[in-house]
């Protein structure tokens, strides 16, 4: 081990790949939770979430890693993260309660020369209320993304460290942590370093409002927005990582929270934030398109109209429903036959007197008279489109992420949708002269 | 958003319509007796609304089971100056009072689309009313008012877009106008060259719609439109293609600056996601046929 002892407070999502990847970077690591059940199962090897590598590096380093629900264990660490969730409500707002707690719980165990950097997601403002010495207290931003966590933990583009003197260097331990990374390191006060993570949200969050909005007049003038969006990729002022892949309105529950965040500030300090309203209104109208397209071409059509869907979760790779737009469809297709299929997700909250939840993906197509292809999932292409066809009982084949060969569809006899273009060769709605 | 109070729909003891000599309302009476509902729907000159004393006899008229629809309004063609708006608000200030004293099931306030500013870009409920004239201030503070005097009875608002088909008795620009022109005068005269989007949605839609929201018991507000927009100009040649003979779509120099209005009818989607509507050329077909059946 040639790191500094760190400890994780916390084992959620953010907290495991954080202590994954510092174990790769040659920390010992101790993760603490209050849990002691997740605790035990963690020490057995056995993953209360799902993470595409992070199993495999959690093994690789297992003897780097040990796990504790007894905050003292972190006593020993010149540096310990908390990694709390901050769970939103429906709005988007905040509960930060939990985090105060473990905070509350683990600081008074952090030792006299050790730093305590808070991870979670806070408002601006939060740290320097956090009752600890100024001098080694911290805030860092995370860029968890669902699904890369592991890649975008081991290989951040930056660290953002927000601290009470951003004029004074960092600890030697956290700045030999950090390195270990070999990205950037931007210091700056703590209220710069809150916002922003709230900043980079809004960011992202304007990418998908503005990718929606124009691949849904895509659909209507006969444009296709993936071709755009490959010349987009090439401006080097909008880039090849940028969020220019249409979706269902913006799901997973952080970003609305920031753009909630925004709002809330504007409201209260007085300032204009009817763009980051908008996007919340572009969300929720996109998240619907599905909804609208089964309704004219099949609940419209049919007496007793059988619906499939594959995936629940809110993006692949998780089992996350948190504001997913499947669940928001299921909600608008009560009373209805629906049968779903999820890799990840067992099964959702009862109250849908006609959903059945299917193991294996085939029985959702199986006499369906539309299949939804809600998450893009990648086990689910290995699927010939014309046997799906042979099976369904109806044609209409939504796919709103283009998952599927749009072309191998269509030549299946499939009735095929998808974000950003229309749904047969030479639709256009009628562009006004 | 509309909530259901009946999980399955089901029809009210009885329907109490005013306003149901209008165009509106008269295709609902027709809807409600073709599905067998009772329906009570005083006319002007049993129950004059705005008559000082006509919240008592409403009063008498109206039962706690009753679903009540208020249609009754004096419309722009019938007038657009204060006292049009005085009169109007008196009219649901009886409504209001006797609802007061004698509270129904369930009540339903036909408002419309004018509530909303041409502002662009779709409009859906979440859409923020701003009345920009007398009439949609009309229709806004009657929506305020029935919010306020219903309390515990269950309140739909519906906001209609622009109707048309046959029995109209407005002539308002659009399908209807256009057609009394074509067939008077063999031509359509547009503003501009017709540029403005609209939606229009046939009446007998919307008489339907108002009574699934009877049988739902729906409580909320709701917009009733269509979906879809197209320009009065793609309007004004439909109407002139019913004709047999043929009939000039003539433009005018413009002094009007052009608008554009889509709702986003997502939530009637939600509330009734089995609904179909008429297409505008099977309405326009429909309007045509029943009302100059020798053409």
């Amino acid at each position: 081990m040639s790191g500094p002892r760190v400890g994780i407070a916390g084992l959620t999502h953010l907290g495991l790949n954080t202590a994954a990847a510092f174990a790769e970077r040659g920390c010992r690591v101790v993760g603490h939770d209050g849990d002691v059940a997740l605790c035990e199962q963690l020490a057995k090897g056995v993953l209360p979430i799902s993470e595409p590598g992070l199993d495999e590096l959690l093994q690789k380093n297992r003897d780097a890693i040990s796990f504790s629900p007894d905050p003292s264990a972190v006593a020993d660490c010149s540096i310990v993260y908390v990694a709390q969730d901050v769970p939103t409500d429906s709005d988007g707002k905040s509960d930060l309660a939990p985090l105060c707690s473990l905070v509350a719980e683990v600081s008074p165990a952090v030792d006299d020369s050790a730093s305590l950097v808070l991870l979670s997601q806070v408002p601006p403002g939060f740290t320097r209320r956090v009752a600890f010495e100024p001098a080694r207290l911290f805030y860092q931003v995370e860029t968890l993304v669902f699904g890369r966590a592991v890649e975008r933990a081991l290989h951040p583009e930056r660290f953002i460290v927000g601290s009470s003197d951003p004029d004074s260097e960092l600890p030697a331990a956290l700045l030999d942590l950090l390195r270990k990374f070999d990205c950037p390191i931007l210091q700056m006060n703590y209220e710069s370093a809150e916002f922003a993570k709230i900043a980079i949200n809004c960011c992202l969050a304007g990418q998908v409002g503005v990718t929606n909005t124009l691949a849904e007049l895509c659909e209507r003038i006969g444009a296709d927005w993936a071709d755009i969006a490959s010349a987009l990729r090439l401006d080097r002022r909008i880039g090849p990582h940028a969020y220019l892949e249409p979706g269902l309105g913006i799901s997973g529950g952080n970003l609305e929270r920031d753009l909630a965040t925004v709002c809330d500030y504007g409201n209260t300090l007085g300032t204009e934030t009817a763009v980051i309203r908008s996007l919340v209104d572009n969300s929720h109208y996109r998240r619907d398109w599905a909804f609208r397209i089964l309704h004219d071409h099949v609940l419209t059509r049919s007496d007793s109209p059988r619906i499939g869907i594959l995936g629940l979760a809110y993006k692949p790779g998780t089992a996350s429903t948190k504001n997913s737009p499947t669940l928001r469809l299921i909600e608008q297709l009560a009373g209805f036959d629906i049968k779903v299929h999820d890799e990840l997700v067992g099964s959702v909250e009862p109250g849908h007197t006609n959903l059945v939840t299917c193991p294996d993906p085939a029985d959702v197509w199986r006499d369906s008279d539309a299949l939804v292809v809600m998450t893009p999932s990648p086990s689910y292409v290995a699927h010939d489109p014309a046997q799906i066809a042979q099976a369904m009982r109806g044609d209409v084949f939504i796919d709103p992420f283009g998952l599927f060969d749009r072309q191998a569809c269509l030549s299946a006899g499939l009735n095929y949708f998808r974000l950003g273009k229309g749904n047969s060769e030479g639709e256009a709605h009628g562009l006004p002269c | 958003m509309l909530k259901h109070l009946n999980e399955h729909p089901s029809a009210p003891a009885r329907v109490v319509v005013l306003g149901a000599s209008g165009f509106l309302g008269k295709a609902l009476l027709a809807k409600l007796a073709e599905r067998g509902i009772a329906t009570l729907a005083p006319t002007r000159s049993t129950l004059d609304l705005a008559e000082r004393d006509a919240a008592s006899e409403l009063e008498r008229i109206l039962r706690p089971d009753d679903t009540l629809v208020m249609l009754a309004a004096l419309t722009p063609d019938r007038g657009k100056d204060i006292a049009t708006l005085m009169n109007n608000l008196a009219m649901a200030e009886t409504v209001c009072r006797a609802l007061a004293h004698k509270p129904v099931r369930h009540c339903i306030y036909v408002s419309s689309d004018a509530v909303y500013p041409f502002r662009g870009g779709l409009v859906n409920e979440q859409t923020a009313a701003e009345p920009a004239d007398l009439y949609a201030a009309m229709h806004r503070t009657r929506e305020l008012m029935f919010a306020d005097a219903c309390g515990e009875i269950s309140l739909a608002i519906l906001r209609p877009t622009l109707l048309y088909g046959p029995g109209d008795t407005h002539n308002s620009y659009g399908p209807n106008r256009f057609r009394r022109q074509a067939a008077e005068s063999g031509a359509i005269s547009l503003g501009g060259e017709g540029e403005e989007t609209r939606d229009h949605l046939f009446v007998e839609d919307a008489a339907g719609i108002l009574c699934d929201v009877i049988d739902h018991r729906s409580e909320g507000l709701l917009n009733v439109a269509s979906g879809r927009s197209v320009t009065f100009m793609e309007i004004a040649r439909m109407v002139a293609a019913q004709f047999d003979t043929p009939v000039e779509v003539k433009g005018s120099p413009r002094n009007m600056p052009v608008t554009h209005r889509t709702f986003d009818t997502t939530a009637l989607l939600a509330a009734f996601p089995r609904i179909t509507l008429t297409s505008l050329d099977d309405g326009l077909a429909r309007a045509h046929r029943d009302v100059a059946p020798d053409r």
